[in-house]
C-alpha cells in the first residue's frame, strides 16, 4: 500500500477519498485554488499544496485542478505515490493518466489506454461490440463528416443523438426529432464541442425513447480478474443531470441482472480495465417488470473509467460473502487495493444484493426558477443522521459556495432492508437537512421521491421532466403555496420582531424603551410594519402586534417562557392571532392553532440583514424591503430626465437613443468651469428623449437625456443540456 | 468627623468638579433588601377590582376616542392627501416595536366643546435611533392642527419635559398656527404661543438639538417652528412655511401665488435655506429625522447605577384589588409598593417612626429610587420623616418616587401647637429645594397642603401622573362644604336668621357637587394638572420609561437647601 496519496479534486469527492485514506493510515495531500483555500477538503488532508497563478488572479478549473504540471509538482513536493483523480476535472483524462506514470506516479484508475479508449465514445462502442456486448445503433469509426452523419441519421432512424465524442462528462448532447434541423444541430454541436474539449469529432446513435438508464459497476485487478458488482439504476434524471440514484433496480429480474454484469465485464476486459469502472447502458421503456423472466433488451452506452458520484449506493447495498461473513465493499479502499497491485479475493458468486439503497444529489440551484444555479454562503449547515442514513458531504458551515465550481453540494444516501423503507429513510433525512444561505433543490428531491411513479419504480430518464410539467407545484415548497405563503412570512416577521428585542447593557440592565412591545398607553399596543420580499415575489407588509396590555414586561422581554400572543395581520388580509418562540436556531409558530417550525439563521447584507427560513428540505431567504430606498429608486426613475448639474458645454455623447445601458454607464459628458462631469445610467434601462449632440450648450438644470428603466432585470439564458456523469 | 467608606453607598455622585468614576456594578445579591409580602384578604377585594376595571374601561374608551383626533371624516382626508396619520407618523419615527411614553393624551377632554381630542398635538417621550427623544406631532385632522390654550400648554409643557430630561426635540408640523377664535388665551401672555419658540432658542442654547419636519402647513408664527430648529426636513408638494399664506398676501399686496410656489418644499429648500432636508412623502421624512438623530452622538452618562431587572414578586394584577377606590378607605400602602418595585424588594426607612408616611428605598426596571408613600394624615413625626428621607436621596443621588394617596395635614389645637406647620415646612422646604429627579403618581386623594408636602404639580415632578380614581382639590368636598356652610350659619345667626337643615344641605349639595367635578382626575388631566391619568396596572412601566427618560440629564451638583424652621 501507499504512505501518500494526492487527491487531485476538491468538495464532496476529495472528502471521500481522504476518509479512506486515513481509515487505511495513508497520508493524503489535497490541492487547491485560492477559492478553496480554507475548503473541507484542504482541512480534512494530512498536507495541502496550493494550485493556481501566483497572482491569485485565477482560480478557474482551467487554471488550477485541470493543469497536470502544477498537480504533478504537488506530488513530487510532498512526496506522494499514487494520485486519486477523483471524478470529473482529470479523472477520464488519459494524457494525465500518461503523465502520471511519466512521472513515476501510479494513477488510482485504469490504465491511459483503457481511459483513452473508452473516453473515445465512437472507438468504445466498436471495442465493446466486437466483445459481444449489445449497443445502439449509430454512426460508425472514426471522425465521421457531417455528410455521414446525415446519412447514418436516415438509416437508423429518427429521433437521433448527437454526442461529442471526446468529453469526460460528456457536454452539448443534442437530440433530434426533424431530420431538417440536422445540419444546424451539427454545427452546434461542434462548436461547443469544439470549445469545450478542443476536439469536434461527433457521433449520432439512435435515441431510444422513454429509456432507463442502468449501470453496472466493475472492479477489476492487475491479476485478470474483473466482477461486477450490480447495477444501479439513474433514470431519475433532468437535462441528463442525475437527481436520484439507487441500488439495485427494480426493474431487473435475475437473467437481466446477471447477462448486463456479464456484459459489463466483458466490455472492461475488451479494454484491459483495472480498478472501479461503470458501464452504462440504456435500456427502452416499457420493459416488462421484474417479475418477467425474460432477458430485456439493453444497449452499451459509454463506460466511465472513474469511480461515479453515486457510487455510494452500490457500496450500501452490495454484499460480498467472505470468511468473516458478508461485507460491504468500500470502493475507494479496492480502487487503492487494486493500484497496489493487490488481487480481488472474492469472485462473482461471493457478490449478491442485500437490501436497497439510494442517494440524492443535492445541488446550488433553485427549483422554483427553473433550476438556476444559486450561490452563497452556508451561514446553517445540518446533515442528517439516523438508521441507515449516509451523508457525504463537501461543504461546511462559513463555505462561500459559487459559480467556480461544479454545484453539487452533498449526497444523502440512504439504505433499507427494501425499497419502500429506503425511499422513506431518505425522504426523512432530506427533510432533516438544514442547509440555510444557500437555496438548494433538497425540498425538491424531497417532494420528487414521493412521486406515485417514483414510489412505484415507473421510472425513465424524461420523468423529472414530464412530472414537473405535469404539476408545477412539485417545483414549489407547500409553504409558497398562495394559501399557506402567508405563514412563511409571519414567522419571517416575527423572528425580525423577537429580534428588535432588548438591548442589555454591560452591566446586565435592560432599557425598557428597547422592548419590542409596541408599549402604549391605555392597552392596546401599537403595529409593528415588517416589509418583506420573497426573490421573485411582490414585496409584502405584515404588522404586529402583541395582544397583552398592561405592564410592558409581562408581554415581553423578561420571562424566558411566556410565549406572547401576536395579532399579525398581512397586507390588507384579516387579522389573525399567532404566538412565536426562538429557541437557539428554531422558530416555533402556531397562526390559529396551526404549528408550524423553521429552521432560522440571519444574514448580513449591504440591505439590512435578511432571513433565511427552512422547512423540510426548504429554504427561503426572506429580505427586508425598503420602501424609502425603493422609493428613491423609483423616484430617480420618476425624475427620470438627467439634467445638467452646471452651466456648461456638452463634448462627448456615448449612447445613441434606444440603446441599452446598465446602471452607472457614462451616457454623456458635459465640460464646465474646466471640469468634466460625467452624466451616467441612474438604473438599468433604455435611452429616452436624447436632447442634446456633441458641441451643445447647455443651461444649468436642463435636460439632458431620459433613461427609462428595464422592467425586468434578464434572465440569464438557461445552461446547456449536460451529459449524465 | 471622619467618613469611612462603607459610608458612602456605590452610586454617591461624584464631588463636585470632578468626573464621575465608572461606577462598580450594583450588586443587589450582596445585601437585598428583604421582599415584601402580601397580606390583603384576597376575598375583600372583588368589589375593589370589578371598581377598577370600571374605571379603566372608563380610561381606555376615552383614550380610545382622543386617538382618533378630529374623526373619520378629517382622517380620511387627510389620508387622501398622501399624509401618515399623526399617530402613524409617530410610530414610523420611532424605533420599531419600540414603546412611546405618551404626555397628557386627554388633554382639553370634555374642553371647547369637545373640539380638540388631546388638545390636537401628541406629546411623548420616544425612541429614535436607540435615544430617547421627545416628540411633539401636530394632528392636522384636529381643526387643522391649530392651538388651542390647552395646545399650547401641552407643547410647552412638552418642552419642558425636554429641557429637564435634556431630551433631543423631534417637531412633526402640521399646523395652521393659533386657534385665531381664541387668540386671547393663546398668543400675549408668557406662557402663550411665543413661548414656544422662546424655548426652542432656550434648548438649542443649553445644548438640547432641536429637529424639524414640516409634514403639512407650517403658517405664521408656526413657521418659526422649522425656523428656530437647528435641522429641518420639509416634504415636497405638501409641506409649506409662511408667514402669511396665499389670501393674506393677495389682501396685503394683490400678489397671486399658490401655497407651494409661496413656501413649499423646492423653494425653502433650493431657495430660501429655511429648511435642510427635502423629502419625497412622510415616511421619507421621517426616515431623514431618524438619520439626522443618529448623528447626534451617544446620550450622556446615566447619573445612577442601574441592575438587571426583575419584575414584582407580587403579581401586580393584584392592584385593582389591594386598592379601595373610595379614597376615605384606609389601607397599607406597601401593598401597592409591592407591587411596582423590582423584586417586590423594599428597603424601608424608620419603619417604627412617623408611621403615617412610608418611606424606603428600591429598584423600578433597575433604576434605584426612593419611595415616598402615604399611610394616612400626615403628623409632625411624618413630615420630619419625609424631610429627612428626601434630604438623604437628595445626598445620594436617588431619584423620588411619591404615592399620593393624602387627605391633609392633621388639624388640630394640639397639632397647631405642636408646630406642624413648622413641620410641614420642612417637608416641603425639602421637597420643593432637592436636586433628585422626582416622579409622582397620585393613587388616591390629593388635598391641601398634603399636595404640596407630596410633591403635587406646583413642586416640579418631572412627571406626574393619576390614577383614574384619583381625587384632586384643596380639601375634601364635603369639608368644603361644611366649611362654607359653618361661614354662612354664622353669617344668618350674627343677623339672628334661621337656617333649616334642609336649607344647609341645598346650600352645601352644589359645593359638593362643584368639588366632584372639579376634583375628578379627568378634569386634572384635561388642564395638563398633570401628564396624564392612566391605568393602574401600567405603572410601574411608566415609571420605569419616565426613570429611563430622567436618566438623560446628569444630576444636578449638591446645593443647599432653603432654611429648614426648627
Amino acid at each position: 500500500m501507499f504512505d501518500t496519496v494526492l487527491v487531485a479534486n476538491r468538495g464532496e469527492i476529495a472528502l471521500r477519498v481522504i476518509r479512506t485514506l486515513r481509515r487505511l493510515g495513508v497520508r493524503s495531500v489535497a490541492v487547491h485554488s485560492d477559492a478553496d483555500a480554507d475548503a473541507p477538503h484542504v482541512r480534512a488532508a494530512d498536507l495541502a499544496v496550493r494550485l493556481g497563478p501566483a497572482d491569485r488572479s485565477d482560480s478557474s478549473a482551467a487554471e488550477t485542478y485541470l493543469r497536470t504540471d502544477l498537480i504533478l509538482d504537488a506530488a513530487r513536493r510532498t512526496g506522494a505515490q499514487a494520485v486519486h483523480p477523483g471524478y470529473g476535472f482529470l479523472a477520464e483524462n488519459s494524457a494525465f493518466a500518461g503523465a502520471c506514470a511519466e512521472a513515476g506516479l501510479v494513477f488510482i484508475g485504469p490504465p491511459p489506454a483503457a481511459v483513452e479508449l473508452m473516453g473515445d465514445k465512437i472507438n468504445a462502442k466498436e471495442a465493446v461490440r466486437a466483445a459481444g456486448v449489445p449497443v445502439v445503433p449509430g454512426s460508425e469509426e472514426g471522425s465521421p463528416s457531417d455528410e455521414q452523419l446525415v446519412e447514418a441519421a436516415d438509416r437508423i432512424g429518427y429521433p437521433v443523438l448527437l454526442k461529442p465524442s471526446a468529453g469526460g462528462g460528456g457536454k452539448g448532447m443534442r437530440l433530434v426529432r426533424d431530420p431538417a434541423e440536422l445540419p444546424a444541430e451539427l454545427a452546434a454541436a461542434r462548436r461547443v464541442a469544439r470549445t469545450a474539449f478542443g476536439d469536434d469529432t461527433l457521433l449520432l446513435e439512435r435515441w431510444v425513447d422513454q429509456p432507463r438508464h442502468i449501470e453496472v459497476q466493475v472492479l477489476a485487478d492487475t491479476h485478470g480478474r474483473t466482477v461486477h458488482l450490480g447495477e444501479r439504476e439513474c433514470s431519475l434524471q433532468r437535462r441528463h443531470q442525475k437527481l436520484i440514484e439507487e441500488a439495485p433496480s427494480v426493474l431487473l429480474n435475475p437473467r437481466t441482472r446477471a447477462a448486463m454484469g456479464a456484459a459489463a465485464v466483458r466490455a472492461a476486459e475488451s479494454c484491459g480495465y483495472t480498478g472501479a469502472g461503470t458501464v452504462e447502458f440504456i435500456v427502452p421503456g416499457g420493459s416488462a417488470g421484474p417479475d418477467a423472466d425474460d432477458v430485456l433488451d439493453f444497449f452499451f452506452m459509454e463506460m466511465n473509467t472513474r469511480l461515479q458520484v453515486e457510487h455510494p449506493v452500490t457500496e450500501l447495498a452490495v454484499s460480498v460473502a467472505g470468511p468473516e461473513g458478508p461485507q460491504r465493499l468500500d470502493l475507494v479502499e479496492w480502487q487503492l487495493r487494486v493500484a497496489a497491485g493487490e488481487a480481488l479475493p472474492f469472485t462473482q458468486s461471493d457478490v449478491s444484493f442485500l437490501g436497497h439503497a439510494i442517494e440524492a444529489r443535492i445541488c446550488a440551484e433553485d427549483p422554483e426558477r427553473d433550476f438556476l444555479p444559486t450561490g452563497g454562503e452556508v451561514l446553517l449547515l445540518d446533515e442528517p443522521s439516523g438508521e441507515g442514513v449516509r451523508v457525504d458531504s463537501g461543504i461546511a458551515p462559513g463555505d462561500r459556495v459559487g459559480s467556480l465550481y461544479d454545484p453539487m453540494l452533498a449526497k444523502v444516501i440512504a439504505y433499507g432492508p427494501d425499497r419502500p423503507t429506503a425511499i422513506r429513510r431518505l425522504r426523512a433525512a432530506l427533510a432533516e437537512t438544514r442547509i440555510l444561505g444557500v437555496t438548494t433543490n433538497t425540498g425538491y428531491l424531497r417532494r420528487l421521491l414521493a412521486q406515485p411513479e417514483v414510489t412505484a419504480g415507473r421510472l425513465d430518464t424524461g420523468l423529472v421532466e414530464r412530472s414537473a410539467q405535469q404539476d408545477a407545484s412539485l417545483l414549489s415548497s407547500p409553504y409558497t403555496r398562495p394559501e399557506s405563503i402567508d405563514l412563511l412570512y409571519f414567522a419571517a416577521a416575527l423572528l425580525r420582531q423577537l429580534e428588535l428585542g432588548r438591548a442589555d447593557a454591560s452591566d446586565g440592565w435592560t432599557d425598557p424603551f428597547s422592548l419590542p412591545s409596541g408599549w402604549r398607553l391605555g392597552g392596546e399596543a401599537a403595529w409593528t410594519t415588517h416589509r418583506l420580499r420573497l426573490p421573485g415575489r411582490d414585496p409584502v407588509t405584515v404588522r404586529c402586534r402583541m395582544t397583552t396590555s398592561g405592564e410592558i414586561e409581562s408581554a415581553i422581554g423578561f420571562s424566558a417562557t411566556a410565549v406572547p400572543e401576536w395579532e399579525v395581520r398581512l397586507d390588507d388580509a384579516p387579522v389573525r392571532r399567532a404566538r412565536a418562540s426562538r429557541a437557539g436556531d428554531l422558530l416555533r409558530l402556531a397562526v390559529d392553532g396551526l404549528q408550524a417550525t423553521f429552521t432560522v439563521v440571519p444574514e448580513r447584507t449591504p440591505d439590512g440583514v435578511t432571513h433565511w427560513l427552512g422547512a423540510d428540505g426548504d429554504a427561503w431567504p426572506v429580505h427586508p424591503f425598503d420602501v424609502i430606498a425603493e422609493r428613491a429608486a423609483a423616484g430617480a426613475v420618476h425624475h427620470g430626465s438627467l439634467t445638467a448639474p452646471m452651466p456648461g458645454t456638452v463634448t462627448v455623447v456615448k449612447v445613441e437613443p434606444g440603446e441599452r445601458v446598465r446602471r452607472g454607464q457614462p451616457l454623456l459628458v458635459l465640460e464646465a468651469m474646466k471640469m468634466e462631469h460625467v452624466i451616467s445610467a441612474p438604473h438599468d434601462g433604455t435611452v429616452d428623449d436624447l436632447r442634446v449632440a456633441a458641441g451643445a450648450t447647455v443651461a444649468m438644470d436642463a435636460p439632458l437625456v431620459t433613461v427609462t428603466p428595464a422592467e425586468e432585470p434578464a434572465a440569464p439564458a438557461p445552461p446547456l443540456p449536460e451529459a449524465a456523469r | 468627623m471622619v467618613l469611612s467608606s462603607a459610608q458612602t453607598p456605590p452610586w454617591s455622585p461624584a464631588p463636585s468638579g470632578q468626573a464621575t468614576p465608572a461606577a462598580p456594578p450594583f450588586r443587589a445579591a450582596d445585601a437585598p433588601a428583604p421582599r415584601l409580602e402580601s397580606t390583603a384578604d384576597p376575598s375583600a377585594g372583588a368589589a375593589n377590582a370589578r371598581a377598577h376595571r370600571e374605571l379603566v374601561a372608563e380610561l381606555r374608551g376615552k383614550l380610545a376616542a382622543a386617538a382618533l383626533g378630529g374623526g373619520e371624516k378629517a382622517r380620511a382626508k387627510h389620508v387622501a392627501r398622501g399624509k401618515l396619520l399623526p399617530r402613524d407618523r409617530v410610530d414610523t419615527l420611532l424605533d420599531p416595536g419600540s414603546p412611546f411614553l405618551e404626555l397628557a393624551p386627554l388633554a382639553a377632554d370634555g374642553l371647547y366643546d369637545g373640539a380638540a381630542p388631546a388638545a390636537g398635538v401628541i406629546a411623548g417621550v420616544g425612541r429614535v435611533a436607540g435615544r430617547e427623544v421627545l416628540v411633539v406631532a401636530n394632528d392636522a385632522t384636529v381643526k387643522g392642527g391649530t392651538y388651542y390654550p390647552m395646545t399650547v400648554k401641552k407643547h410647552l409643557r412638552a418642552q419642558e419635559v425636554a429641557l429637564e430630561n435634556r431630551l433631543p426635540c423631534v417637531y412633526l408640523v402640521d399646523s395652521g398656527g393659533a386657534f385665531l377664535p381664541m387668540q386671547d388665551e393663546v398668543f400675549p401672555d408668557r406662557d402663550h404661543f411665543g413661548r414656544i419658540f422662546y424655548n426652542q432658542a432656550r434648548l438649542s442654547a443649553a445644548g438640547i438639538p432641536q429637529i424639524a419636519a414640516v409634514l403639512g402647513s407650517c403658517t405664521a408664527g408656526g413657521a418659526y417652528v422649522p425656523a428656530m430648529s437647528d435641522e429641518a426636513v420639509i416634504v415636497r408638494n405638501q409641506g409649506t412655511i409662511f408667514l402669511g399664506g396665499p389670501p393674506l398676501v393677495k389682501a396685503a399686496t394683490g400678489e397671486v401665488v399658490t401655497a407651494e410656489e409661496l413656501g413649499g418644499g423646492d423653494l425653502h429648500s433650493r431657495t430660501s435655506g429655511v429648511t435642510d432636508h427635502l423629502a419625497e412623502d412622510d415616511a421619507h421624512a421621517l426616515s431623514i429625522v431618524r438619520t439626522i438623530v443618529a448623528g447626534l452622538g451617544p446620550r450622556a452618562a446615566r447619573p445612577w447605577p442601574l441592575a438587571p431587572v426583575e419584575p414584582p414578586a407580587v403579581d401586580p394584577a393584584g392592584l385593582y384589588g389591594v386598592v379601595p377606590v373610595d379614597p376615605r378607605t384606609p389601607y397599607d400602602v406597601r401593598e401597592v409598593i409591592a407591587r411596582l418595585v423590582d423584586g417586590s424588594r423594599f428597603a424601608e426607612f424608620k419603619a417604627e417612626y412617623g408611621t403615617t408616611l412610608v418611606t424606603g428605598f428600591a429598584r423600578i426596571h433597575g433604576h434605584p429610587v426612593g419611595i415616598v408613600a402615604n399611610n394616612g394624615v400626615l403628623f409632625a413625626e411624618s413630615a420630619l420623616k419625609g424631610a429627612h428621607f428626601v434630604e438623604l436621596c437628595d445626598q445620594r443621588g436617588i431619584p423620588l418616587l411619591f404615592l399620593q394617596n393624602i387627605t391633609g395635614f392633621m388639624v388640630g389645637r394640639q397639632y397647631e401647637a405642636g408646630g406642624i406647620a413648622k413641620h410641614g415646612a420642612k417637608m416641603v422646604t425639602a421637597v420643593a429645594c432637592t436636586r433628585v429627579p422626582k416622579l409622582t403618581v397620585v393613587i388616591g386623594g390629593s388635598y391641601g397642603a398634603g399636595n404640596y408636602s407630596m410633591c403635587g404639580r406646583a413642586y416640579s415632578p418631572r412627571f406626574l401622573w393619576t390614577w383614574p380614581n384619583a381625587k384632586i382639590s384643596v380639601m375634601g368636598g364635603e369639608q368644603a362644604a361644611s366649611v362654607l356652610a359653618t361661614v354662612r350659619r354664622d353669617q344668618l345667626e350674627a343677623r339672628g336668621e334661621p337656617w333649616s337643615a334642609e336649607d344647609e344641605d341645598e346650600f352645601k349639595r352644589p359645593v359638593r357637587e362643584q368639588y366632584e367635578r372639579q376634583g375628578n382626575a379627568y378634569y386634572a388631566t384635561a388642564r395638563l394638572w398633570d401628564d396624564g391619568v392612566i391605568d393602574p396596572l401600567q405603572t410601574r412601566t411608566v415609571l420605569g420609561l419616565a426613570l429611563t427618560a430622567c436618566a438623560n440629564a446628569p444630576l444636578a451638583e449638591p446645593r443647599p437647601f432653603g432654611v429648614f424652621r426648627m
